[in-house]
């Protein structure tokens, strides 16, 4: 599997309508929703808890390595109403990652959008 | 900028995002504001026992002419980025910038990221969805952020004696009728209990007083005042839009789950 993590700097006033959704249980400064990093990898863990699912994707660096990026979502109340279900993901899918980047560098961010094997994206707009 | 049209705005913007993908906004014409005939319950009044969300970008506030924003540096959350902060009286004013730089600076605990309950008027402000229970006597909100629930007495015409009144993060609410609108008056809540994730602050004489009031079919607005004049300069008000969804319940949200966002001292992290 081919491993892709670039980061795609976005128009501010892009950004500032893509950051709309995201307000949760804390506050979300922690980060950079002027960029986004896609993650191409398979799914090491979903966890489907509150007060927020996490979605730990196993991708394939620059030199091969396995590198375990977390991915926080938003609750598991909302992402029902979006369509989302605990055995969306399980170990081993294979799986496209959009996330803002956390501002600290860690391997990991907030999630914009997952898509599956075959690119259709789980879940949609909330009921 | 009337209030409607900047929600028509927030909504055609997002439309314009990945946003809309997430969280779809009514058809602007549910919103224009024209009241409608609720259903009733056999008391007579109206009827808005169920299960409502609040979707993003609808929070909207009423400009104040000197008001400053309360963006922290680095921070980008709804609720700071999008409300206008009425003016601040000192000493508030000097206490809300160290706030500011404080939380930027990850020197405080963000007490919500901890698993508190986010308080009044906190809990009305959220991405989560709400469910209203209404009997004659009270009238019970819960919100599935962190289960928070607030009851509102419709048999209590005057809150307790200062001295008798206990802050709390819900504070004590009272309401009654005037029509078809849901009048509440809100006091005592904890001195602690920021206003919005911008650590806005507010003094132990705070009263919160809101006006729901169903504009179109399965359409609430909550238009909320927080009247606090050893804090601000003016009122500070703003509308929340709730939509009404018959075909869900809300769901349980035990915070300490697995709350991966908080560190040993309290603050907000990523780990």
């Amino acid at each position: 599997m081919t491993t892709t993590a670039y980061v795609r700097t976005l128009l501010v006033a892009f950004a500032a309508i893509a950051s709309l959704p995201v307000s949760a249980h804390h506050s979300f400064a922690m980060f950079d929703d002027t960029k986004e990093v896609t993650l191409k990898g398979t799914v090491h863990e979903f966890q489907w808890t509150n007060p927020h699912a996490w979605l730990q994707v196993d991708v394939i660096g620059a030199g091969g390595e396995t590198e375990q990026w977390a991915v926080e979502m938003l609750s598991p109340n909302v992402l029902g109403r979006m369509g989302w279900k605990r055995n969306s993901l399980k170990p081993g899918d294979e799986v496209t990652v959009v996330i803002h980047p956390v501002r600290t560098g860690a391997k990991g961010g907030n999630m914009v959008s997952v898509r599956d094997k075959s690119g259709v994206q789980i879940g949609g707009p909330q009921q | 900028m009337n209030g409607w049209s900047a929600v028509v705005v927030a909504l055609t913007l997002a439309a314009a995002g990945p946003a809309a993908a997430q969280f779809p906004s009514p058809p602007p014409e549910q919103l224009k504001g024209t009241p409608v005939t609720p259903a009733r319950l056999p008391d007579g009044r109206p009827n808005w026992t169920g299960f409502w969300v609040t979707p993003n970008g609808l929070l909207e506030t009423y400009r104040g002419p000197s008001g400053v924003t309360g963006q922290a540096p680095g921070a980008n959350t709804r609720s700071t980025r999008r409300q206008d902060i009425p003016a601040l009286k000192p000493p508030y004013d000097q206490r809300y910038a160290e706030a500011l730089r404080k939380s930027a600076a990850g020197e405080i605990p963000d007490l919500v990221a901890a698993c508190f309950p986010p308080g009044m008027p906190r809990m009305m402000v959220m991405v989560y969805g709400m469910e209203i229970l209404q009997t004659p006597k009270i009238i019970s909100i819960t919100s599935e952020w962190q289960a928070a629930t607030r009851r509102i007495w419709m048999d209590q015409k005057e809150h307790p004696p200062a001295d008798e009144l206990d802050p709390t993060y819900m504070g004590d609410s009272i309401g009654h009728w005037e029509g078809d609108t849901l009048v509440i008056d809100t006091v005592g809540i904890r001195e602690d209990v920021p206003l919005d994730f911008g650590q806005v602050p507010h003094s132990p004489n705070m009263k919160i007083k809101e006006r729901f009031t169903q504009v179109s079919p399965g359409v609430l607005v909550d238009e909320i005042t927080i009247d606090d004049p050893d804090v601000f300069k003016e009122p500070w008000k703003y509308k929340m839009v709730y939509l009404h969804r018959p075909g869900l319940r809300l769901k349980e949200y035990v915070c300490l789950e697995n709350n991966r966002n908080v560190d040993e001292n309290g603050q907000a992290v990523f780990k």
